[in-house]
């Protein structure tokens, strides 16, 4: 019999970071007004998922899946295919970088990865909003602080999510994971 | 490749995409000149301003400095607002014996196809904090404590035109 890609296990851990983003955007509010600052725990989700799952294509499926259950609960001010397409791009993002920089236990690599993941996310909202007609705004450099602002807060998400990947290999984790699977 | 290799290429190519997002807004810009209407002249950005369809001003991005800001926390999310009152921004480009009480103030976005239609008495009252307010795409909403204005699907987005009616 063919070997499925993802086995069922690391399918339903999938399936639980991707309800943990979802809850996590839902309940977390941190007292930060600046655009983007929930990519830090956005993002740290996404790595540990894509190190705890260590195949291409993890961070996709947290994401895709994240995004179903987003735009169900009606999450996101622009409509569902907004909240479901920049959800999955989050992931799509991430997966991208990893492809090229590999190990996410690397802290530049998760940062890295932090950082494209959450761009992702910012390229698909402004991307629709131009294909929308979307004015350009009056203030010049209102979207060049948004877009700094999610590259900081995806490179401190994606190092949040790398130190918790390392803490979870000294906790023997790993060790745990391999014998489940 | 070695890993040294790898991350330069990766932030290369975040540089890149970088430029590209501010390159693409920055053309928007220049290719989206209004044409100077009347004795009021437009840029780029600007949300015009018009008094019984007549364009009468400009809100511009210059117009913040001599405007104070002002801010709440919105009931649906408990996210804090911020931004510019509606009827500041009006009285920097009017006498305020134009606004009478029961006047029509209409705040619309073309890209959102949305509108709100007010009254400059619910619009100068302090208290329902009618106020223009930054998106992350630097545009404006117009965002209210008023019970009409007060939640997300009923906020305009984007919005790119302030028209004042006479009764």
């Amino acid at each position: 019999m063919k070997e499925r890609y993802f086995s069922t296990f690391q399918l339903i851990l999938m399936a639980l970071f991707a309800a943990l983003i979802v809850v996590a955007k839902i309940t977390l509010r941190l007292p930060i007004q600046m655009s983007g600052h929930s990519g830090v725990f956005w993002m740290a989700i996404i790595i540990v998922a894509a190190g705890v799952v260590p195949k291409p294509g993890a961070a996709s499926v947290v994401g895709l899946t994240s995004g179903v259950i987003a735009a169900f609960l009606g999450m996101g001010n622009f409509g569902a295919i907004n909240t479901l397409l920049s959800y999955t791009m989050v992931g799509v993002g991430a997966d991208l970088a990893l492809l090229l920089l590999r190990k996410p236990e690397n802290l530049v690599v998760a940062a890295l990865a932090g950082t494209f993941g959450h761009m992702s996310k910012f390229l698909v909202k402004w991307a629709l909003g131009v294909l929308a007609g979307a004015p350009v705004g009056l203030v010049a450099l209102g979207l060049a602080w948004t877009l700094v602002g999610y590259i900081i807060f995806g490179a401190l998400g994606g190092l949040l999510g790398g130190l918790t990947l390392a803490a979870l290999r000294r906790a023997g984790f790993f060790a745990y994971l391999a014998e489940k699977r | 490749m070695s890993q040294r290799v790898r991350v330069l290429v990766a932030i290369v190519i975040l540089v890149a995409l970088m430029g590209a997002v501010l390159g693409i807004e920055a053309l928007r810009r220049l290719m989206n000149p209004a044409p100077p209407l009347a004795e009021v002249t437009l840029s780029p950005g600007d949300i015009p301003i018009y008094r019984d369809e007549q364009l009468v001003a400009g809100f511009s991005s210059a117009d913040l400095d001599q405007l104070a800001t002002v801010s709440f926390v919105d009931a649906e999310k408990g996210k804090l607002q911020q931004g510019w009152l509606l009827p500041d921004v009006l009285l920097l480009h009017m006498e305020a014996d134009v606004l009478m009480p029961d006047c029509s103030i209409v705040v619309s976005s073309s890209s959102e196809g949305t509108s709100a239609k007010l009254t400059w008495v619910e619009v100068n009252n302090e208290a329902n904090m009618v106020m223009l307010a930054l998106t992350n795409r630097g545009t404006l909403k117009l965002v209210s404590l008023l019970e009409v204005l007060d939640m997300r699907d009923e906020w305009v987005v984007d919005a790119d035109k302030i028209e004042i009616f006479s009764p």
